[in-house]
């Protein structure tokens, strides 16, 4: 079964990603986090197919949890759902190689742009 | 060449535009038309003129207000709030979570309200911060969002304790389609940011003379 970790401090929002992931991508398991630190931890015990992560984040922020989690596992498939508009941010998270920045709010329509590329890349 | 009239103009039309696209996302969060106001740019000195909390708010809000805010600081300090009436927060909530009917007895706020309205103050404040941003070439480090409930002169009072003497705010107010539903974007910069934001502007402007 397919295994994903969310990490966003915010609840409301881990639920809208995960009801909208389990509605185009189930049977999945789905773990969360609630900031970069918990997130880290997270990672590395559950070694999950995917990771949904938000940048402005207590503890740790997405933006430094991301090289963290790259460096502990090289080919981590990060997908990034971000409040955050500016160019220059969205410039610096892509230069970590992530599968795709997606701006809040989290809609139907992003979420079955980002689960036809988890099936396209689970499929191969 | 500057003309100050011109500059607080560009000033205007991108926040006008950054709140537009902040619009699209709340309608797209709430599935309603989002109806905005025509925005407004000041400039205040808090030393001198008082902040009347009435002037960048809706007419029909009286009584507590709930504020989502985002601050940022070293380039540019200020805060950015996202303004409702307490009292039409349960209707809120209902309208983000895509709940059927209003059926709530307790009007107390739990965690995951405020939860929500943090979450929805950080969407909506980061887009126009952002797009405004984008659009000047200016970059805003963010702190983690703030949700609070203030009283109206509690919240003028906030604003006014700014450290710095001048301070520049950008307001809107808008409507929620169907609803009853009222709000207001505030948004305040201090001296030394509003500064060089009017020197970003000033560059826009210089093209126009080139």
């Amino acid at each position: 079964m397919l295994k994903i970790l969310i990490v966003d401090h915010s609840l409301f929002s881990q639920k809208v990603t995960s009801n909208l992931l389990k509605k185009f991508l189930e049977p999945i398991d789905i773990y969360y986090a609630t900031d970069g630190e918990e997130g880290f931890e997270k990672y590395k015990e559950i070694n999950p197919d995917y990771v949904f992560l938000d940048l402005l984040m207590p503890k740790i922020s997405g933006l430094n949890l991301i090289p963290m989690i790259k460096e502990y596992d090289t080919n981590a498939k990060i997908f990034v759902v971000s409040a955050d508009v500016q160019k220059t941010v969205r410039e610096e998270v892509e230069s970590y190689h992530i599968l795709s920045f997606v701006n809040k709010p989290f809609t139907e329509e992003k979420a079955q742009a980002v689960c036809s590329v988890i099936k396209e890349n689970f499929d191969d | 060449m500057i003309d100050s009239n011109m500059t607080y103009d560009i000033l205007k039309e991108l926040f006008n535009i950054s709140v537009g696209k902040a619009a699209e996302m709340l309608s797209d969060i709430v599935d309603q038309k989002i109806v905005l106001n025509v925005p407004n740019v000041e400039i205040i000195n808090v030393s001198k003129d008082s902040i009347k909390m009435k002037d960048y708010l809706p007419e029909n809000i009286s009584g507590a207000l709930m504020v989502s805010s985002i601050s940022f600081k070293e380039s540019f300090t200020g805060t950015a709030n996202l303004i409702f009436p307490a009292d039409k927060m349960k209707t809120f909530i209902r309208l983000c979570m895509h709940e059927e009917e209003d059926n709530y007895e307790d009007m107390d706020f739990n965690d995951i309200d405020f939860d929500i309205i943090k979450e929805i103050g950080n969407i909506i404040l980061n887009c126009i911060m952002g797009e405004t941003g984008n659009s000047l070439s200016i970059n805003f480090n963010y702190s983690l969002p703030e949700v609070k409930v203030f009283n109206q002169t509690d919240f003028c009072g906030n604003l006014q304790k700014n450290e710095f003497v001048n301070i520049l705010i950008l307001y809107i107010t808008f409507i929620i389609g169907n609803t009853e539903i009222e709000g207001a974007i505030i948004v305040d910069l201090t001296l030394n940011s509003l500064k060089e934001l009017l020197e970003k502007v000033g560059q826009i402007e210089d093209t126009f003379y080139d």
